[in-house]
């Protein structure tokens, strides 16, 4: 096996053409997975049946299932229904952006309440309690007592996902999208070089690993302060 | 004593004329696959069918040769051929120049060729009578391709500025055509035909193109191949692809399995 250096360095700023759109898929379904995730909390930890069971139904079926699998269903499956493409959806179904970000951000959402939940679990019964104690509401507590708690024990948890959501977008390139994923299959299906091409992929993905976790290892630091000497 | 020895002469005449026949047809042997439907395949009576088998009966009847088929598994094709266990590989293969090392083919019995499906009834006017491409025309029309495919190449070069979307398998491409994804998408027609416009899927889909067969990007075509240095046999071989062109026989043949001609109807030999 050689291993044509030329090509690397020839196709590391195609693929980093990518990287935008990496990005736009990390970030976005990041954001909108955090949102439904705080809301599957809340249903969850509601201490209603009504909307406990439906969010433990939600949980089981997307951490049960490939991503690769939803984004399929997603990207192929809905769109044979006459209905969804007829229905105000289909413009944002219609993109593989659009369905990939929808796959993605369902898939975390799941993953992230349960970290959220891991979080609130274990905020120590006693503060809660004080807050009780000096009249707090319920709602105040949970906003001004547990959350702050939970975050900062959910942080390195989350840290884990927001790096596992990464690598996840590379998934999209199986629905036609130009990640950096996508570019290098084309370019492999193009050199026949997948040694070369893939490895560097990997070293770019991995310099985005290594920038994220020091990004939540500041932000962990930095929000426990308060306990450092 | 006479007797005996008349005896054993009519014997010897009897046996010689068994082994030594005057008249005896040339005898080709044939290599194919025989389970590439709809080129040479077993039918349901058993039989050996298909445009592969029809261009090689055709063929042998116009250079008065007897045929044998034999059986080959693909990727033995070439050494079988090279090791004389047949005469002529005529199984849909591709010339190309790697096999033009080792091997002669025939002209071309059936062209590579790519062509646009789309919409029926879209009117989109994406080419001219000549043709050619209007590149105008392509503006805001998605385009499926084959990731790093010929019409792919044949794509970056004619119209690079095009909304072009890559896909992995051609079954992903017909399912976003379906889908509304895409707007036309170019691959083999033939395969367009097979797997997707004669199904239900594509009842509401046709061609929108001429076929495109630009030898540059899509290959000379399929030849029938054989060992080198049989310039005669090679000679005859496309005497009878040219007979069978100018009669319409290979048109026939083809339309047994597709509604429209997969050879190069104006016999415009290659070298």
């Amino acid at each position: 096996m050689s291993f044509d250096l030329a090509l690397i360095l020839d196709s590391i700023p195609k693929m980093l053409m990518g990287i935008g759109l990496t990005f736009q898929l990390l970030f976005l379904s990041a954001a909108l997975g955090l949102t439904l995730a705080v809301i599957l909390l809340l249903m969850r930890i509601s201490g209603r049946w009504y909307l406990s069971a439906p969010t433990m139904v939600y949980i089981y079926i997307f951490r049960g299932t490939p991503i690769l699998v939803q984004i399929f269903i997603i990207y192929y499956g809905l769109p044979q229904l006459e209905f969804i493409r007829d229905s105000i959806f289909w413009p944002i179904l219609r993109e593989p952006f659009g369905c990939a970000v929808l796959a993605l951000s369902l898939n975390t959402g799941a993953y992230v309440s349960e970290i959220l939940r891991g979080g609130v679990l274990g905020v120590d019964r006693g503060l809660k309690e004080a807050g009780a104690a000096l009249g707090l509401s319920a709602r105040d507590r949970f906003i001004h007592i547990t959350s702050p708690i939970a975050i900062r024990l959910a942080l390195p948890a989350y840290s884990n996902d927001f790096i596992s959501l990464m690598k996840s977008t590379a998934l999209a390139s199986t629905i036609t999208l130009l990640d950096m994923m996508g570019i290098a299959r084309t370019i492999v299906a193009e050199t026949y070089a997948p040694y070369e091409i893939f490895i560097s992929l990997a070293v770019i993905y991995l310099i985005l690993t290594w920038i994220i976790q020091r990004s939540f290892g500041w932000l962990e630091k930095r929000m426990s302060r308060h306990v450092r000497q | 004593m006479k007797k005996l020895l008349t005896l054993f002469v009519a014997a010897v005449a009897i046996l010689a004329s068994g082994v030594i026949q005057p008249v005896k047809a040339e005898t080709l042997r044939v290599g194919m696959e025989c389970t590439y439907a709809p080129f040479n395949f077993r039918n349901e009576a058993g039989d050996l069918d298909g445009y592969d088998v029809d261009v090689a009966k055709g063929v042998a009847s116009i250079i008065g040769a007897e045929l044998e088929f034999v059986c080959q598994k693909w990727d033995g094709m070439i050494p079988a051929l090279l090791a004389n266990k047949f005469d002529l590989i005529i199984a849909s293969m591709s010339i190309t120049d790697s096999r033009l090392e080792k091997m002669d083919f025939s002209q071309p019995y059936r062209i590579s060729v790519g062509r646009l499906v789309g919409k029926k009834s879209a009117d989109m006017n994406l080419f001219d009578d000549m043709g050619a491409p209007i590149a105008a025309n392509f503006d805001g029309v998605k385009v499926g391709l084959e990731r790093a495919s010929t019409y792919a190449s044949w794509f970056e070069a004619k119209l690079p500025d095009a909304d072009v979307i890559y896909y992995d398998s051609s079954e992903s491409l017909y399912l976003d055509l379906v889908n509304g994804r895409t707007d036309v998408i170019m691959t083999n027609p033939m395969k367009a035909f097979l797997k997707f416009l004669s199904k239900d899927d594509g009842a509401g889909y046709e061609f929108v193109s001429p076929q495109i067969d630009e030898r540059k990007y899509f290959g000379i075509g399929v030849g029938i191949g054989l060992r080198k240095g049989n310039d005669a046999l090679k000679d005859r071989l496309n005497i009878a692809l040219k007979t069978l062109t100018d009669d319409g026989s290979l048109g026939t043949y083809a339309h047994k399995y597709f509604p429209f001609a997969i050879h190069n109807e104006q016999w415009t030999p290659v070298e």
